[in-house]
């Protein structure tokens, strides 16, 4: 490689014409994905206007009445918007606290299982749920622990009353949350894998000749070499703290009524979308957004206070 | 499971798959709409507007139309198919002339130029070129064709989507003004069109003028009803005419329920039941006061007998989680006996579901009850039909005569020559008849029975079922025995546009959601009582206001 900035030990700068000759061919390859992200993420925030109209499908965006913040306005005095609020703050906590550390812990297990069959076949049955859509995870999940599903029939039978798991308001937050372990938590290992996979093998040695057990090595291997990986999820996880999800609670919203289900997604469709209300919708989604957009930002700003890289290296 | 969706679309959507001579459409009276121009008419404008109604008496149904009230008849009952049947049109009705139609598709969409499109467009004598549109999409398709003022010649509007097409406001300026061709005896001109009955016209008619031509228009036209498992009861000695009021329902409960062995006797029953206890659909006026069904004490009456029901442990489990998808499977697999739903659902395509899942399978429906057992029974009407076509405005006189002689067409009696063609196609390419039936070649399943052209005119329903009779005799059976429950509910078959604050507030998704929690067995009563009363502050007051001046004060209840 090049030579190395004194300060910063990073490869210093070359002309910017240089290095467009140089990564060209892994730029032609990145070109697709821009394409796809400017079409479909960028393009789209055109009709974030719409959350400052009355805006009327009829006449289109360039032609609705303005309405400056007024929508706004109603969304913050709005009960329904802050307890979805609320929900989806909660919801969020809760899979940060039950969900986030399992992944983590699959992979190490995984990682400490030395047949290379085995581990593929492990892989393989965690991974699978994941390419489930919510509609079908949740129906398998009613049909298993529904009131009149497989738990519950045997429970009748044997005269011992049903127990309600699917339509209980107050315990759907770890209903959610183990619904979301089954389905993603074998496709969130992946990227714990990778950092596995990345640790240098010599240091296991060395500290087996030292004398250090199975325990000492996971604590002073194996964890600080996942650490960089485990911060840039946590972050991004926080950036996403508002985005729980939206099939999955507009599937059970029915089961366990609309107090205990509604988030922030479902309360854009519910109120704005289903009632015609596209404006109000609009508008709840670029507050989110907003929202979301300062959470990721102070995260990575933590991120770095922590010394990791974050989202970029500083 | 249970995305839920608006109950118009779903059931609009079924009436369009349930094929021949199914049910007609429901509801529009709950239809919103964005617009500042009302577009209401007047009793006495649109009387004098109206067509003649002038009945066919080409074909004579098997089971005839027994008459209710004013603008209330049962549908005629059919048995078989007329084996050679009678042509009402002489000649080809077109001139030559090139039209193009948009309509709503709920299917695979036909290709263009297929042989039905050519053999049709032969038989009219006009190169009409239809193109089919997905239906679950239809209200995204039109808007930018409206915005552009680029209307086809002939477009069909389903009247839930009016405020999606703001229709009031399309009438006049880009939908063609028909009253100068059909109204009064200018109609008898097309004896087809004249022998759709005037409700169709009314949800047609913007103004005090009429605009559109009405299909699958029907004279029994409500919301639905309760519907039972009838070869189940009636095994266990339970018939319909046994149940007269929400007692005997409640107790039919514990009759049947045997959640052992995975049985429970009922599925949601509100949505079709809660006029029993007296409270209306949406409006009704007391002492010259609108007022809106929330506000009335049956209408709580009505919710707390619901709650009361969905904590009694006879409802099934699934039912409560808001599992709906799964309903008529339930249904049909004898886990859930008792079930509300639309009378779009006694249908043929139905009982051979059922059928395919249990030989003894028959579907029943309970009589319109109150809820005390006491009085009349009654039940709101909906809107003679929600399918509604216009013509484009920039069409020529000649022009609209011709499509109208099309529409007249289109609109021939159930078993005609020209109704066998437009629902069949050509017989040896799109159909067959086996047993007298005229069942689908390849040919036919692929392009004809989707249906397209039905959607731009077609004639009243009739019931009708071949190869599956007991549907018909017993569905033409319940409408006789109930056709005296049906009532006309204030601004039946008004056409009302308002703007988005006015349709958001009636739409009232948050007092809908806790409504549906309760029936649901997971609100009480009194939380409902609340949601109710934040959303009169909210715009509900001012809802109510806005109908009463804008509405009720300037053009009355439409009864």
């Amino acid at each position: 490689m090049s030579t190395t900035h004194p300060s910063t030990g990073r490869p210093s700068r070359l002309s910017w014409l240089v290095r467009l000759r140089r990564d060209r061919s892994l730029l032609l390859m990145a070109v697709p994905a821009v394409v796809l992200l400017v079409v479909f993420n960028y393009v789209p925030l055109f009709g974030l206007l719409t959350a400052f109209q009355d805006y009327d499908p009829l006449v289109g965006v360039w032609h609705s009445d303005w309405a400056g913040l007024e929508q706004f306005r109603q969304l913050l005095g709005d009960p329904l918007f802050w307890e979805s609020t609320v929900n989806t703050l909660y919801l969020s906590f809760v899979q940060l606290v039950l969900f986030f550390p399992i992944p983590v812990a699959l992979a190490l297990l995984l990682n400490s299982v030395l047949s290379q069959r085995l581990r593929n076949f492990i892989q393989s049955v965690v991974y699978l749920p994941h390419f489930f859509s919510w509609v079908l995870a949740i129906t398998v999940f009613q049909q298993m622990l529904g009131g009149a599903g497989v738990l519950n029939q045997f429970l009748r039978t044997h005269d011992i009353g049903a127990w309600d798991i699917m339509t209980n308001p107050h315990t759907f937050a770890l209903l959610v949350t183990s619904q979301a372990i089954w389905k993603e938590a074998g496709w969130s290992i992946i990227v714990f894998l990778a950092a596995l996979a990345a640790i240098n093998t010599d240091l296991y040695e060395a500290a087996a000749a030292d004398g250090a057990g199975r325990w000492r090595r996971l604590w002073h291997i194996t964890l600080p070499g996942l650490r960089g990986v485990i911060v840039l999820m946590l972050v991004l996880r926080l950036g996403n703290a508002l985005s729980v999800g939206f099939e999955q609670f507009l599937v059970q919203r029915d089961a366990v009524g609309h107090d205990a289900a509604d988030v922030l997604d479902t309360f854009s469709f519910y109120y704005g979308i289903a009632t015609g209300n596209y404006s109000y919708g609009a508008a709840a989604g670029l507050f989110k957004s907003i929202i979301s957009l300062l959470l990721i930002w102070g995260a990575n700003k933590l991120a770095h206070a922590f010394g990791e890289d974050g989202l970029y290296r500083r | 499971m249970g995305i839920e969706l608006n109950r118009r679309h779903f059931l609009s959507a079924a009436v369009s798959v349930a094929g021949v001579a199914a049910a007609a459409p429901l509801l529009s009276a709950c239809g919103g709409g964005t617009s500042q121009t009302s577009g209401v008419n007047t009793e006495s404008g649109l009387k004098a507007a109206l067509p003649a109604y002038v009945p066919s008496t080409n074909l004579k149904p098997d089971i005839p139309s027994v008459a209710g009230g004013p603008d209330v008849l049962t549908d005629p009952g059919f048995l078989t198919y007329p084996a050679n049947p009678v042509a009402t049109v002489s000649g080809v009705p077109g001139r030559g002339g090139s039209y193009t139609a948009v309509t709503p598709l709920w299917g695979t969409v036909p290709t263009a130029g297929n042989s039905f499109y050519q053999a049709m467009s032969k038989a009219l004598g006009v190169n009409l070129t239809v193109k089919p549109a997905d239906g679950n999409n239809y209200n995204t398709i039109v808007p930018t064709m409206t915005a552009a003022k680029q209307l086809p010649d002939w477009i069909n509007l389903p009247t839930w989507w009016n405020s999606n097409f703001n229709v009031g406001e399309l009438a006049g300026t880009q939908l063609a003004d028909l009253t100068p061709y059909l109204s009064g005896d200018k109609i008898k001109k097309y004896p087809n069109l004249a022998a759709i009955p005037t409700g169709g016209w009314r949800v047609g008619a913007w103004g005090d003028k009429i605009y559109g031509i009405p299909s699958f228009s029907s004279s029994f036209v409500i919301a639905g009803g309760t519907f039972f498992r009838r070869d189940i009861l009636e095994s266990k000695g339970i018939t319909a005419n046994q149940v007269r009021s929400a007692d005997d329902l409640m107790s039919l409960g514990k009759e049947l329920t045997d959640a052992k062995g995975g049985v429970w006797a009922f599925g949601d029953l509100w949505t079709y039941l809660y006029t029993a206890w007296g409270a209306p659909l949406k409006w009704r006026v007391d002492n010259g006061k609108l007022v809106h069904a929330y506000e009335t004490p049956e209408y709580l009456e009505a919710l707390d007998w619901h709650y009361r029901l969905a904590t009694s442990g006879y409802v099934h489990p699934d039912t409560l989680a808001g599992d709906n998808a799964n309903g008529t499977t339930r249904f049909y697999a004898g886990k859930e006996l008792i079930q509300g739903g639309g009378m779009g659902t006694w249908v043929l395509s139905d009982y051979q579901s059922g059928v395919a899942a249990n030989p003894n399978f028959r579907r029943g429906a309970f009589d319109v009850i109150t809820a005390d057992g006491k009085g009349t029974p009654r039940v709101d009407m909906g809107a003679s039909t929600s399918m509604i076509s216009y013509l484009n405005k920039n069409l020529k006189p000649e022009q609209v005569e011709e499509l109208l002689a099309v529409a007249n067409y289109l609109a021939a009696p159930y078993g005609s020559a020209e109704y066998t063609m437009v629902n069949f196609g050509v017989e040896g390419v799109h159909y067959t008849r086996q047993n007298g039936v005229p069942t689908f070649t390849d040919e036919g399943k692929k392009n004809v029975q989707a249906q397209t052209y039905p959607f731009l005119a077609s004639p009243p329903a009739v019931i009708s079922n071949p190869g599956g009779d007991v549907v018909t005799r017993d569905y033409t059976a319940w409408q006789a025995a109930n056709v005296k429950a049906l009532a006309k509910p204030v601004f039946w078959n008004m056409n009302i546009s308002m703007p988005q604050w006015a349709s958001t507030a009636l739409a009232a998704q948050p007092v809908e959601d806790t409504i549906k929690d309760c029936y649901h067995g997971k609100k009480k009563v009194a939380d409902v009582r609340a949601a109710i009363a934040s959303w009169k502050s909210s715009g509900g007051d001012r809802l109510t206001q806005w109908m009463t001046d804008n509405v009720l004060n300037k053009y009355g209840t439409g009864q």
